[in-house]
């Protein structure tokens, strides 16, 4: 931690990099990968975790077709966020469950969604 | 009478064969008819086939017969081809009768666009002619011979046409409906009225979706669609599963097949939010599979049965909490039974809809063998009186209480209950004590320190002084949640209710917004209709702030206006999110709705003037406060200035 406020200043690149436990690598833009909660605290300068530095993240649970999923989201999130009458996502069937639990895991919540959630769930 | 009016009918003896025959519209004569026709036919083909024999024969005898037998035999022949000709004629006539009948049932539809066609003016022509020679069809009350399976069925005014004309079944009449369903559901309504349609409906319960929805929602979305080809929720995080399990059930999808997947053993509670669609022997395969169960909610456990609940008290030893809600086939010995064998670990029991079979002994045993209980919710259960609530007062490590006993209960009991357990309890819920008056609320005044959640409501005794007496100078905390509706006198004979209000008017909103306001989260005021339009612009004036509200109900409340909602909107601008509005006719669209915040319930008046303005929370504006501003100001004089926006 006291490493890297010494360290000086380094503009953070633009892209960053998702790698899944079956090697598939995904470039995607840091604001969209900012979106998930958990990449967004692995990637935080202040947080001083490996990936913060390198801009590489490694899921060891997360398979290729779900990362591509789960890339894909980020980017549609971050098109639509904010708009209303969005459409919706298509998710394979095979993979829902599977994706479910990245996303859970990966907490790719609609910030603004977070009491309404709530709502729909009760 | 026809047989009056027919005097040369006369008839012989009949048979039972023949009445029966006749009652069946089966008639004897036309099988008879059919049959000599039949050996009539056959008898020609073999005659003429010998003929052909004969001439082959004929060859080998003398030339004299020869000519003569010649011209015999060709004269046959063509009688023979003439008549095969007719024949085959016939069946081709049959086979593209056939063939467009086909064709008819399934391009009727395009025919009737394309009538003009003259390929469709021969084929009515054909039809007509086919149409003289088919048989009439059978009157409602006849019997007919179904045109699909051939079965015997009796004409009901309602029985379907078939494809090829004909009329079929009842069986056979609903398979052909559910095939013409299944085209019409394919062709589900989607688009912009379906998705308005579902934003409207969101809007009511409160939620205002801005983006996308979250990922996880999406997939369980997903899941629903095909829920029958899951196979387990196995290394599935418990939280997502509740989750999984709550839009299962609101989409109606948890029935026997699907419930399994909820029954994990690595877990150790099970939430089924409708349990409407289960058996008896899914209640117990819940003990089975999660023996070591702690925290156990069914809803609508329609089928829970006195066998279920054995199964229960053998094998969930660990169980902490428990609510159940419509269980009427449990009988009241089993609860006694149940209270007496697992009471000493239960510190949450929740009862609901128990019409004939939880009754005051029920709570008394539970008194008794629950000493840890901390939560307790008894609603519906009909049987319930005045010696429940005493019995309640025994419970010393009570902290949330909810009763709604259906009997009338006298205030004595509640306000010893108040006294006994009042200083511990955190929640106190009384919903429809009708006769519950000042003396109780001065009894809450007195006992209670730690609430955060108090609902009085549906009552129609308790006064405005009662309550701002209950909440000028209270001991206890500020409250987070306070539901005080449906408090207000019925009379139709007096219809702007006595002098001296009752429910919450005047005074007690403002002593109850000053004793709470900080911490207030939920307020419910609706049919509070007495609260003066003073004491709102008093209590919403500019600066006054509550810093945690959500959720506020206003409905009925009658004298609220433009100006006292518009500094409600001020008071809380980063937390509000719901306000319910019903009946509230001094609200007009001139308030502009901050973002992010749902209004529910006034009527739209003034919309024609001013098409602009939204009620309904659509115009988004990012800068809250000088919107409230303009709206204030609009109501205080600036009405040219906001006709102009």
């Amino acid at each position: 931690m006291t490493m890297m406020e010494k360290e000086p200043q380094q503009p953070l690149s633009e892209w960053v990099t998702l790698i899944s436990h079956d090697e598939f690598t995904f470039h995607i833009l840091r604001s969209s990968a900012n979106l998930s909660g958990t990449i967004r605290r692995m990637l935080d300068p202040k947080s001083g975790f490996k990936e913060s530095v390198t801009g590489v993240c490694h899921f060891e649970n997360i398979s290729g077709t779900v990362l591509e999923k789960v890339c894909e989201y980020l980017y549609y999130k971050d098109r639509y966020q904010g708009m209303t009458n969005v459409p919706d996502l298509e998710i394979a069937p095979e993979v829902s469950l599977e994706l479910a639990l990245a996303a859970d895991y990966l907490d790719c919540r609609a910030v603004a969604c977070e009491g309404i959630m709530i709502n729909v769930l009760i | 009478m026809s047989s009056r009016r027919q005097p040369n009918r006369i008839r012989g003896p009949h048979s039972a064969l023949t009445d029966f025959l006749a009652a069946n519209n089966i008639s004897a004569r036309q099988i008879r008819d059919d049959y000599e026709n039949r050996v009539r036919a056959a008898q020609t083909e073999n005659n003429a086939d010998g003929n052909d024999n004969e001439e082959v024969e004929g060859g080998e005898d003398g030339e004299e017969a020869e000519s003569a037998a010649q011209a015999a035999a060709e004269a046959a022949i063509a009688r023979n081809r003439s008549r095969r000709q007719q024949q085959d004629a016939v069946l081709k006539a049959r086979a593209d009768k056939k063939k467009k009948a086909e064709k008819k049932a399934t391009k009727s539809k395009k025919r009737k666009s394309k009538r003009g066609d003259s390929e469709d003016e021969d084929d009515s022509d054909f039809d007509i002619t086919q149409d003289m020679y088919q048989k009439k069809k059978a009157l409602p009350g006849q019997f007919e011979n179904c045109e699909l399976c051939e079965k015997r069925f009796t004409v009901t005014p309602y029985s379907k046409t078939g494809p090829d004309g004909g009329l079929v079944c009842g069986a056979c009449g609903k398979d052909l409906d559910k095939e013409s369903k299944g085209d019409k559901s394919a062709k589900k309504i989607s688009g912009p009225v379906k998705r308005a349609r579902k934003v409207e409906s969101e809007r009511m319960d409160g939620i205002v979706r801005y983006g996308p929805k979250p990922l996880v929602q999406t997939c369980i979305e997903t899941m629903l669609k095909f829920s029958d080809s899951i196979e387990s929720f196995d290394n599935t995080p418990e939280h997502l599963v509740t989750q999984i399990c709550r839009l299962f059930t609101k989409h109606r999808v948890l029935n026997e097949d699907t419930f399994p997947l909820f029954l994990r053993s690595d877990m150790d509670r099970l939430q089924v939010y409708d349990c409407g669609k289960l058996k008896s022997k899914d209640f117990e395969r819940i003990f089975a599979e999660i023996p070591k169960i702690t925290h156990l909610a069914l809803d609508n456990a329609y089928q829970f049965k006195d066998s279920s609940m054995d199964y229960m008290i053998e094998k969930a030893k660990n169980l902490t909490d428990i609510r159940i809600y419509g269980a009427n086939l449990i009988t009241s010995p089993q609860w006694s039974k149940f209270f007496k064998a697992r009471g000493k670990k239960l510190k949450t029991v929740k009862l609901k809809w128990l019409d004939d079979s939880f009754a005051d002994e029920q709570v008394a045993d539970l008194v008794a063998h629950c000493p840890n209980l901390e939560r307790l919710k008894l609603e519906f259960c009909w049987k319930l009186g005045s010696d429940a609530i005493d019995s309640i007062a025994g419970l010393r490590k009570l902290k949330h209480l909810s009763i709604r006993i259906m009997k009338p209960v006298e205030n004595e009991n509640l306000i010893s209950m108040i006294n006994a357990i009042g200083p511990r309890l955190e929640t106190l819920s009384l919903r429809s004590f009708k006769d519950l008056d000042d003396s109780v609320l001065e009894a809450i005044h007195n006992s209670c320190t730690k609430l955060k959640k108090l609902r009085v409501a549906d009552n129609d005794v308790a006064t405005d002084s009662g309550w701002a007496a209950l909440f000028t100078d209270w001991a206890n905390i500020p409250l987070e949640f306070v539901d005080i509706s449906e408090v207000r006198d019925i009379d139709n004979q007096n219809p702007e209710g006595p002098e001296e209000p009752i429910g919450v008017a005047g005074a007690g909103f403002a002593a109850l917004m000053e004793h709470s306001g900080e911490k207030l989260r939920h307020i419910n005021v609706s049919s509070c209709r007495h609260i003066p339009v003073e004491t709102l612009l008093e209590v919403f004036a500019l600066g006054a702030t509550f810093p945690k509200l959500e959720n506020v109900d206003l409905s009925f409340v009658q004298h609220i206006d433009d100006v006292a909602l518009a500094g409600l909107f001020k008071a809380a601008p980063e937390t509000l999110k719901k306000v319910a509005l019903f009946g509230c006719f001094g609200v007009t669209t001139d308030v502009i709705v901050p973002h992010g915040v749902v209004v529910i319930g006034p009527p739209r008046i003034g919309v024609e003037e001013d098409g602009t303005m939204e009620i309904w929370g659509d115009t988004a504006m990012d800068d809250v406060p000088s919107a409230v501003q303009v709206a204030v100001e609009a109501q205080l004089g600036a009405e040219d200035d906001m006709d102009l926006d």
